[in-house]
C-alpha cells in the first residue's frame, strides 16, 4: 500500500495527468452548461498531452540537436523529441476541434437563446 | 505510377475538398460536378488498385522517402484495397443520391457540404490505408470533425445531436490517443509492423494491456459498440438526409476496420492475456452488442431510429465474425461489413426519401402511404430480406459464413447470439412490413383524412434509380459472394489465421 503511494508521489507528473483527466471527465458529465462541458473536454485532451510530454521528460537531458556529426550520438543525453512532435500535431487537432465545437455552441445559442442543456432539451420538446 | 496509387486515391478527394471552397465562392453550381468528378476518379483508381494488389501483392508506401519505422507507412494489402472499393463506390452512390435529396434541405450551404463530405471520404481512406497508430488518430479526427459539422449543417434539432456527437467523439479520440501514448511508452514505436514485433511478448505488461484497452474504448465509441453507442441514434436521426447515408454506411465500419488492423496486424490473432484469448473477449462484446442493439431496435417507433439501432446490432455481428479466430469467420465478418455498409446506405436513402416526400417518420406513418409507392415497397422488401438474412441477399451469406466460422471454432455462444439477433431483426421488420402489407383498411378517421390530404405523388425517376441501384447492389453482393469470400479467405487474410 505504502509502496504504491510512494510510487505515485515519485511521479507527480503522472499523478497530475490522472487528476486532470478525471477532473475534465467530471466537468463534462456533471455541468449542464455547454461551454463548461467544452472546457471539461479541453482539460481531458490537454491532460493526454501532458502524459505524452511527461513520457519524454528526462533529468539532465538537452534539446535533441546534433552539434557535430563526428561525435557518437549519446541517446541518454537528449530528450526524446518524438512525443513533442506528436503533441504538436495533437494540439493542432485539438484547436480544430475547439473551433468546430465553439462554432456549434454559438449556433446553438443563437437558435435556442440558452446554453443550459436542460433548457435546450425542454425547448426541443 | 502504380506504386503511388494509395496516395492518389487519397489525394483526389482531399485536394478537391481544398479547391472546392475557393471555386465555390464564384460558382456555387460547380461544387457538385467537381465533387462527383473527384469521387469517380477515386472509384476508378480504387478498382485499378485492386487489380494491382491482386497481381503484385501488398504494397507498402513510405512518405517522403523515410523508411518504415521512422517515417509514416501506408499498407495497401488485400483487405485495404477491397475496402477502398467499398468506400469509394458507396461514396459515389451516396453523393449521386445526395444531389436529388439535397437542394431543399441544405439551402445555401451546398459548397461547405461537398467540401466536408470530400474531407470525410479522404479521412476514411487514410484510416483504411494507414499503417501507423498516430496517423490513424489524425485521420480519425479529420473524419470526425467533418462528421460533426455535417450533422449540424442544417441547423435546428440536429445542432444538439451534433454537439453530443462532438463531446463523445472527441472523448473517444482522446482515449485512443491515450492508448497510443501507452503503447509508445512501452515499445518506443508507432509503426504497426514494428509494434507487431514487440507487442506479443509484452502482453504481460500492464501498460500495454491498459493501452490496448484505451485503444479499443476510443475506437469503440467511434464504431458505436454497445454500450458506447449513445451518440449514434440521435446523430443519424437528426442529420440531414444528404448526410446520414455517408455516416451510417461508412464511418462506423471504418473505425471497426481500424480496430481489426490493430487486433490482427499488431496484437496478433493468438494473443492471450493471463490465459484469456483476446479474441474471445471481443467476440463476447460483439455478442452482447448484436443482441442488445436488436432489442433496442425493436423498442423504437421512428423509422430512422430503428435503422440506426439495427446498424448498432450489425456492428456487433461483424465483431463476432472477425473475432472467431479462423478464416471462415473473418471472411464472413468482413463480407458482412461490406454488406452492411451497402445496406445502411440503402436504408437511409429510403428513410430520407420517405421522410421528405411523404412525411413518413414513424411506424404509424408507414401505413398511410401504403399502395402509393410500389417502387419503395419493393426496395424495402429487399432491404428487409438482406437485414434478416434471406438468400440471395448479401446478408444471408455474411451470416452463413459467420455461423460456419463459429461452428468451426466450437463457439456455440456466438452461434446463439447470431441466431437471436437474427430473430429479433425479423421481429422488428415484421413490425414495419405489417404496416405496409396488412390487408385490412387502416384505422378509419384520422388516417383516411391524412391520406386524402397527401396527394399520391410519384417519386422522381432519379430517386427511383438511386434507391433501386442500392437495392440491386444488395442482391448483386449476395450473388457475387463467392469470389469476394474467396478473395477474403486467400488474399485479404490477416497474419496468424
Amino acid at each position: 500500500m505504502f509502496d504504491l503511494i510512494e510510487a505515485w508521489l515519485l511521479r507527480p507528473n503522472f499523478l497530475a495527468f490522472v487528476i486532470l483527466f478525471l477532473w475534465g471527465l467530471y466537468i463534462m458529465v456533471a455541468r449542464p452548461n455547454l461551454v463548461k462541458k467544452l472546457i471539461g473536454l479541453y482539460i481531458v485532451q490537454t491532460s493526454v498531452l501532458l502524459f505524452f510530454i511527461a513520457l519524454s521528460a528526462k533529468t539532465g537531458a538537452t534539446v535533441p540537436v546534433l552539434v557535430s556529426a563526428a561525435d557518437a550520438v549519446q541517446a541518454a543525453a537528449y530528450a526524446n523529441p518524438l512525443p513533442h512532435v506528436l503533441t504538436l500535431t495533437a494540439i493542432v487537432v485539438q484547436v480544430a476541434t475547439l473551433g468546430v465545437s465553439l462554432a456549434l455552441v454559438a449556433v446553438i445559442y443563437r437558435t435556442y437563446g440558452t446554453l443550459d442543456e436542460e433548457n435546450i432539451l425542454k425547448k426541443l420538446e | 505510377m502504380s506504386e503511388h496509387l494509395p496516395v492518389l486515391i487519397f489525394l483526389s478527394p482531399l485536394m478537391t475538398a481544398i479547391i472546392l471552397p475557393v471555386v465555390g465562392l464564384a460558382h456555387r453550381e460547380w461544387s457538385r460536378p467537381l465533387a462527383l468528378a473527384a469521387v469517380s476518379v477515386m472509384t476508378v483508381l480504387s478498382l485499378i488498385n485492386l487489380v494491382v494488389v491482386i497481381r503484385h501483392g501488398t504494397m507498402r508506401y513510405t512518405f517522403s522517402g523515410w523508411a518504415a519505422p521512422l517515417g509514416i507507412e501506408w499498407v495497401d494489402d488485400g483487405l485495404a484495397s477491397l475496402l477502398m472499393i467499398m468506400v469509394s463506390v458507396l461514396s459515389f452512390l451516396a453523393m449521386i443520391h445526395a444531389g436529388f435529396a439535397e437542394p431543399s434541405s441544405l439551402g445555401g450551404r451546398v459548397v461547405p457540404y461537398y467540401a466536408l463530405i470530400l474531407l470525410l471520404i479522404a479521412a476514411l481512406t487514410g484510416i483504411v490505408f494507414s499503417g501507423d497508430l498516430f496517423n490513424v488518430f489524425v485521420f480519425l479526427e479529420v473524419g470526425a470533425l467533418s462528421a460533426y459539422a455535417l450533422v449540424g449543417i442544417e441547423g435546428g434539432k440536429a445542432l444538439v445531436s451534433a454537439f453530443r456527437y462532438l463531446i463523445l467523439g472527441t472523448l473517444g479520440s482522446s482515449l485512443y490517443l491515450l492508448g497510443v501514448a501507452y503503447c509508445y511508452a512501452v515499445t518506443g514505436t508507432l509503426n504497426m509492423m514494428d509494434l507487431a514485433e514487440r507487442v506479443p511478448e509484452l502482453l504481460l505488461s500492464k501498460a500495454i494491456v491498459g493501452g490496448l484497452i484505451f485503444l479499443f474504448l476510443g475506437l469503440g465509441i467511434k464504431m458505436a459498440i454497445v454500450p458506447l453507442h449513445g451518440w449514434l441514434p440521435d446523430a443519424y436521426t437528426h442529420a440531414p438526409d444528404a448526410v446520414s447515408p455517408f455516416l451510417a454506411s461508412l464511418s462506423t465500419k471504418v473505425a471497426l476496420i481500424a480496430w481489426v488492423r490493430i487486433m490482427f496486424w499488431v496484437v496478433g490473432a493468438n494473443a492471450e492475456i493471463d490465459h484469456v484469448p483476446v479474441l474471445f473477449l471481443l467476440e463476447e462484446v460483439g455478442s452482447v452488442a448484436a443482441v442488445v442493439g436488436a432489442v433496442l431496435a425493436l423498442t423504437q417507433s421512428e423509422l430512422k431510429r430503428i435503422f440506426a439501432y439495427g446498424g448498432i446490432s450489425h456492428i456487433g455481428l461483424i465483431l463476432i465474425g472477425v473475432s472467431l479466430g479462423n478464416r471462415t469467420g473473418f471472411a464472413g465478418g468482413v463480407f458482412y461489413l461490406i454488406n452492411d455498409a451497402v445496406l445502411q446506405a440503402a436504408l437511409f436513402f429510403l428513410a430520407g426519401v420517405a421522410c421528405v416526400r411523404y412525411g413518413v417518420r414513424t411506424l404509424d406513418d408507414v401505413r398511410r402511404v401504403r399502395g402509393y409507392t410500389p417502387w419503395m415497397t419493393g426496395a424495402l422488401v429487399v432491404m428487409a430480406m438482406a437485414m434478416v438474412g434471406f438468400p440471395p441477399t448479401g446478408g444471408f451469406f455474411g451470416k452463413w459464413y459467420i455461423i460456419l466460422g463459429a461452428l468451426e471454432a466450437r463457439n456455440y455462444l456466438s452461434v446463439g447470439a447470431v441466431v437471436v439477433a437474427t430473430l429479433l431483426t425479423l421481429a422488428y421488420w415484421v413490425r414495419i412490413l405489417e404496416r405496409v402489407f396488412h390487408s385490412g383498411r387502416p384505422s378509419p378517421g384520422q388516417t383516411q383524412g391524412q391520406a386524402s390530404a397527401a396527394p399520391p405523388l410519384d417519386l422522381p425517376v432519379a430517386l427511383k434509380v438511386s434507391v433501386g441501384t442500392v437495392s440491386a447492389a444488395i442482391i448483386l453482393l449476395g450473388l457475387s459472394s463467392d469470389p469476394i469470400i474467396g478473395f477474403l479467405r486467400t488474399v485479404a487474410v490477416p497474419p496468424g489465421l
